[in-house]
């Protein structure tokens, strides 16, 4: 592009870019600093993280503050190398802390964000040499600050009371920051969108909680009706197994009808599932992604049970739960379920949600670019 | 009258501002501007006046890519508008600015360094001696939030200046200042000229403008409708006013005075032929009157802005009354 000299004009080179990015970092962190918030997240982490190193276990069984628990069953023998540590970690602190009381508190802390890039301190932004598109971006990803101070905190002091207490320096451990940053972008996305256009923090924070409790309905119902489905399958699969079994005619014929019941309420199922798995499928999956600091952990959810009360137990929940069933094992019912979880692909756990992130960030930045101020 | 779009600035030399034809239509058939041509020279103050709505703000706005416009050619610094490399050399203070409350003035100065491209060594540099320059030095390192109007406008000012910019655009850069400040500010905004830089100058209070700008421009409802030096713009309400001791003879109207009453002592020319003035005095002498004195009079800013405001007023109105008669003449 030439001026009205008809000399070229210059362009922005890859440092000028740098140095907008980074001063926007850096103001972001500043104000981050400056949200009481922010820091009563940061000592709340390190109570979590308190709570945790309070527990100690050794081959006799668990302790608290010194105070012996009567909680049978966990010990150094069945719990080695800091296990226990790592599914408090995980259970408690990934599972309740990060996803949704420390998610909470970001999106309290950061609910100004865009609504005050939307209304009057943008104007000095807008006449300075960054486009529309990048200051929205990097606004975002600015805003993602807060978690990732926040899990790093939480993933190293962790990983120390793991290391001390545990005796387990496990690295792994970090893989929660990414994870929840990720996470916690899901949530911003929405919140940065809403806060463009309504130009409300308070609006913002409750659309997004509002789409957070949509999103966990649509999982829970994903969930239910893959159970369903899961259910549907293995029953029939036992009934016909039982059914090879029996010599009795009349006894078979009542298998048969019994089949035949749960083969017409499977493709229900599975069309209630396709639905929910469809949708689903263009949502964020929030708890599925929090769910995979387990996987990359290697944590199996499975804990240790004394076989006599398993056998117990199994014919009592044998007669419980929606679920029920006299052809299939509760054990075998549950671990199919994890199966299944377990054999979705991390890319289209995370992969989808980041689509509707950048799906998201574009209607957004679409909005941010058409607008005057 | 609108301007002549081709009324060129008195400085030679490429252009700080030259926009063409630029128009914005808000949402709802809102015209804000309607064909505005400016030109601005470089190494000069320039002031934009105009009444509340009269589309000022929109126009600047424009010019610093936060308001995009519905058509608009030109260019600012001689690079098309919207050329962002360009920006980092304008500095522009909005009116009611709202800065991070968070940071400190400095670092809200250094902030917007960054913004505008500058280096860290640089920006801590000009950061410093911009504080010091608005007289902000001592409170810089006390956040932004804790300042008075007057010293966040200091502040603004520094941050529009940080970048050592070749255009500054102000919009009511004396908002909130203590009359001390104000003078500061004119001050300030002499030196950078001296500098040769630009100063665009967005303007309600007409006596700073007339202080310190050397073209103007007068725009309502979206419309230029003057612009050019002071001297061009009362130019032609130039006026001589000769007063005698006793009564002024009846016959100066003769010279192409304006008619005098019985009785009155002084006579007013409207008329660029300094030569009949002259003629007009030295037969006023030569009949023995006591000329006590000769003066030259024209309008300030002040009467001129009014009166194209009551002009414009009234051309709307006409308009107006106009529709009101056609349509009532087509329901008959």
């Amino acid at each position: 592009m030439n001026g009205a000299d008809g000399q070229a004009l210059p362009r922005l080179s890859a440092a000028d870019y740098f140095v907008q990015t980074w001063g926007v970092l850096v103001a972001a962190y500043r104000e981050l600093n400056a949200r009481k918030l922010f820091w009563v997240a940061l000592v709340l982490n390190g109570l979590v993280i308190a709570a945790m190193a309070a527990v100690g276990v050794d081959e006799k069984g668990v302790s608290v503050f010194g105070f012996d628990l009567p909680i049978p069953l966990v010990n150094t023998t069945t719990y080695p190398d800091g296990k226990l540590y790592k599914f408090i970690f995980v259970g408690l602190g990934v599972g309740v802390w990060l996803a949704w009381l420390s998610t909470i508190l970001a999106l309290l802390s950061t609910a100004s964000m865009f609504p005050d890039l939307a209304s009057g301190g943008v104007d000095t932004m807008l006449s300075k040499p960054i486009g529309r598109t990048r200051l929205f971006v990097t606004k975002f990803v600015s805003g993602l600050l807060f978690t990732a101070v926040q899990v790093t905190v939480f993933a190293l002091l962790g990983f120390l009371v793991i290391g001390i207490r545990g005796g387990s320096w496990e690295w792994g451990l970090f893989v929660v920051v990414p994870l929840m940053v990720v996470f916690f972008s899901y949530l911003f996305s929405v919140q940065a969108v809403v806060g463009m256009i309504t130009r409300s923090p308070i609006a913002s924070v409750i659309v997004t909680l509002l789409f957070w409790i949509f999103v966990f309905l649509v999982d829970a119902g994903e969930r239910f009706t893959m159970v369903g489905v899961i259910s549907a399958r293995l029953e029939i699969a036992g009934i016909e197994a039982r059914m090879e079994k029996v010599e009795d005619e009349e006894r078979k014929s009542g298998f048969t009808k019994r089949r035949d019941d749960r083969l017409e309420t499977l493709p229900n199922w599975e069309l209630a599932h396709d639905i929910f798995y469809a949708v689903k499928t263009a949502l964020p999956k929030t708890s599925e992604t929090a769910g995979l600091t387990t996987r990359a952990l290697a944590l199996t959810t499975e804990m240790p049970v004394d076989e006599e009360e398993q056998q117990v137990d199994e014919q009592e929940r044998r007669r419980r739960g929606l679920f029920r069933s006299e052809f299939v094992s509760p054990r075998k019912f549950e671990a199919a379920i994890n199966q299944e979880y377990e054999s979705r692909n991390v890319w289209w756990v995370v992969g989808t949600s980041l689509g509707f992130v950048g799906v998201m960030l574009g209607v957004g930045v679409w909005y941010f670019r058409r607008r005057d101020f | 009258m609108v301007a002549d779009a081709s009324q060129t600035p008195e400085r030679a030399g490429p252009l700080a501002i030259d926009i063409v034809d630029v128009t914005k239509m808000y949402a709802g058939r809102v015209h804000a501007l309607q064909g505005v041509s400016m030109q601005v020279g470089r190494g000069e103050i320039f002031g934009l006046l105009g009444p509340n709505g009269a589309g000022k703000s929109t126009l600047v706005k424009i010019m610093t890519t936060i308001v995009r416009p519905t058509t608009a050619t030109g260019t600012i610094l001689g690079a098309p508008i919207g050329h962002r490399p360009t920006l980092a050399r304008v500095g522009y203070l909005p009116e009611h600015h709202r800065f991070p409350q968070y940071l400190t003035g400095r670092q809200c100065v250094e902030f917007f360094g960054a913004m505008s491209l500058m280096r860290r060594a640089d920006r801590k540099r000009r950061a410093a001696e911009m504080l010091e320059v608005v007289g902000m030095r001592s409170w810089g390192d006390r956040r932004v939030g804790t300042y008075s109007k007057g010293m966040q406008q200091r502040t603004g000012l520094a941050a529009a200046l940080v970048n050592d910019p070749q255009l500054v655009i102000l919009d009511e850069p004396t908002d909130g200042v203590d009359p001390v400040g104000r003078r500061e500010i004119r001050d300030l905004l002499v030196r950078m000229r001296d500098d040769g830089r630009t100063v665009f100058l967005n303007s309600h209070l007409l006596s700073e403008v007339e202080l310190v700008c050397d073209r103007v421009a007068i725009m309502l409802k979206g419309k230029v409708e003057r612009q050019g030096s002071l001297h061009e713009l009362t130019h032609e309400s130039r006026r001589w006013k000769i007063t005698v001791e006793g009564p002024m003879p009846a016959w100066v109207a003769e010279f192409g005075a304006a008619a005098v009453d019985r009785g009155r002592t002084s006579v007013e020319f409207k008329t660029e032929d300094l030569a009949r003035v002259q003629s007009c005095i030295d037969r006023l002498r030569a009949e023995g009157l006591v000329i006590v004195g000769i003066t030259e009079t024209r309008e300030s800013l002040e009467d001129l802005f009014m009166r194209l405001v009551r002009d414009v007023d009234g051309r709307v109105a006409a308009v107006g009354a106009g529709n009101v008669n056609t349509t009532m003449r087509g329901a008959r």
